[in-house]
């Protein structure tokens, strides 16, 4: 399918490092759609949505928080803490937003399996089903984390 | 037939071509501002040649505005009056500006583009703040994730500043970044050796700047950086000092006990560093040196998981925790905080609970 120049623009912002050390899509070579399509399908095969996941990131990061950067207990198994640093990032689809620079990292006690993600990546799950491309600094495998955070 | 519609195509694609053209020149002519004045303070005047943002137009002539992100409109810092010749305010300055800043003719540097003559209101201070180029004599890694950057002053030789003052340090186009970035870090050097800078930098997971620290810059490598910039410091008074840093937040607060170590202050003050394990504790040999020097000081790290601490003597649990054990009255004490909005909002919530009036917190908050 044609990309619009819409899209097309996009895709030239998340390729690019403007907004974060090299770029949001890492070495994927397919377009910003073709991801989010495949992830969302990922996601069905669960039965859920991206809300449904941004939901349940933005809860354990809520709790997080008021560890002040120490690990916080999420349930039996789970504990996450929250890393802060100085600055914002803004989302890089076509609208304001902006989000401070607050990394969550949820680790299962049992395994030390560790996953982590930003209140920017919330986001993107949330509003544009975009777990980023493959090779990115912040992609989430939709599977790793469906499994981890539920 | 087919010879009319072979015209008729060539002659759409003239007129397509002929348009396409004067789009290019009109908007090389319109796009075009040519020389600008941009008056400041009503006492300078700068001729420019107009066409691109206030920020790195002032910038290209050493004035240098406070801005952590380069432009992009994101961090709301380069706030400046454009009393004349601005434009009308865009979406992307509505965000960061108050009604009060709005009324004051309040804008955005990064913003603002230079079509004309602009008449600007700028602080004072900022014509203090200079370029500096810096060559990097030391990296030394103080934890897993953070690491402290030594960088001696080329041109010019000495920075004065003072200590709870930062620097915006320029990560240049590297392979993970295609352009220039600034960013904001506190100086944590001793402010007596004028020729020097140091810097503590946590690696932030795909930030540009830290990632350029961390894997690209080497020892040897010259940078630029410009400042000082910012209010945070200490006060004059002679109340006893409580501060709440962890992390790279150490930065200032390091800066702030070789300046009391300087002048041999001897104000009583207490430093609570909170973490969670022992290996997220560094410079602890520096503070035991602070403790000895100076008169009343005493470093208490706050550790949520201990184990392994040996014989370090230290708190348990949150550093607000350890703040309310240890402090039982707070009215007569100043705070001076650095670190995440979390932290600094929990920490100043227990200070006020303690008796300490919020006049008397100062902060450096990550944002």
């Amino acid at each position: 399918m044609k990309e619009s120049p819409q899209n097309k623009k996009l895709e030239t912002m998340l390729r690019s490092s403007k907004l974060v050390a090299g770029g949001f899509m890492g070495y994927d070579t397919r377009s910003v759609s073709e991801i989010i399509d495949s992830d969302t399908n990922e996601l069905s095969r669960f039965g859920l949505t991206s809300e449904q996941v941004a939901g349940r990131m933005q809860q354990i990061t809520d709790t997080a928080k008021s560890g002040l950067g120490t690990w916080m207990r999420i349930d039996d198994n789970l504990q996450a803490k929250i890393d802060e640093a100085r600055g914002f990032l803004p989302c890089p689809w076509p609208h304001s937003g902006r989000f401070v620079k607050r990394i969550t990292i949820l680790r299962r006690v049992n395994t030390s399996d560790t996953i982590r993600w930003s209140d920017l990546n919330i986001h993107l799950i949330d509003e544009h089903g975009f777990f980023q491309g493959k090779g990115s600094s912040f992609r989430i495998e939709p599977k790793k984390l469906i499994e981890m955070i539920f | 037939m087919i010879l009319t519609i072979f015209t008729a195509v060539i002659v759409v694609s003239l007129i397509g071509a002929a348009l396409a053209g004067v789009l290019v020149i009109s908007e090389h002519y319109l796009n075009d501002y040519g020389r600008c004045r941009i008056m400041i303070n009503d006492e300078r005047e700068l001729d420019i040649e107009g066409g691109r943002d206030l920020l790195s137009l002032l910038a290209s002539e050493k004035i240098f505005i406070p801005s952590a992100c380069g432009g992009r409109s994101t961090c709301g810092l380069c706030k400046l009056k454009v009393l004349e010749g601005a434009g009308p305010l865009l979406p992307t300055e509505e965000p960061f500006l108050d009604e009060t800043e709005r009324q004051s003719n309040v804008r955005l540097a990064c913003q603002v583009k230079v079509r004309g003559d602009l008449k600007i209101e700028i602080p004072k201070e900022l014509f203090a703040i200079r370029e500096y180029t810096c060559k990097c004599t030391e990296i030394t890694d103080l934890t897993y994730d953070i690491k402290l950057f030594r960088f001696e002053l080329i041109e010019p030789k000495t920075i004065d500043y003072i200590p709870g003052q930062y620097v915006q340090l320029q990560a240049p186009a590297y392979k993970k970044s295609s352009e220039e970035v600034y960013r904001a870090y506190s100086i944590a050097s001793d402010p007596a050796e004028k020729n020097l800078i140091d810097l503590i930098i946590r690696l932030v997971p795909g930030g540009i700047c830290t990632t350029y620290c961390f894997e690209y810059l080497k020892v040897g490598d010259e940078v630029k950086m410009n400042g000082p910039y910012g209010e945070f410091r200490l006060s004059e008074t002679d109340a006893p000092i409580v501060f709440i840093a962890g992390g790279s937040g150490m930065a200032p607060i390091k800066c702030m006990l070789h300046q009391m170590k300087n002048t041999q202050n001897k104000r009583k003050a207490t430093y609570f560093f909170g973490a969670n394990q022992p290996r997220d504790l560094f410079l602890l040999d520096l503070m035991k040196e602070f403790e000895k020097q100076l008169p009343d000081f005493h470093f208490v790290p706050v550790l949520s998981e201990p184990n392994g601490a040996g014989h370090l003597e230290y708190e348990k649990g949150l550093v607000t925790d350890a703040v309310r054990r240890n402090l039982k009255n707070a009215t007569k004490s100043e705070a001076y905080l650095c670190g995440s909005p979390g932290m600094i909002e929990a920490a100043i919530k227990v200070l006020l609970e303690l008796g300490m009036s919020e006049e008397k917190t100062f902060y450096d908050k990550f944002e």
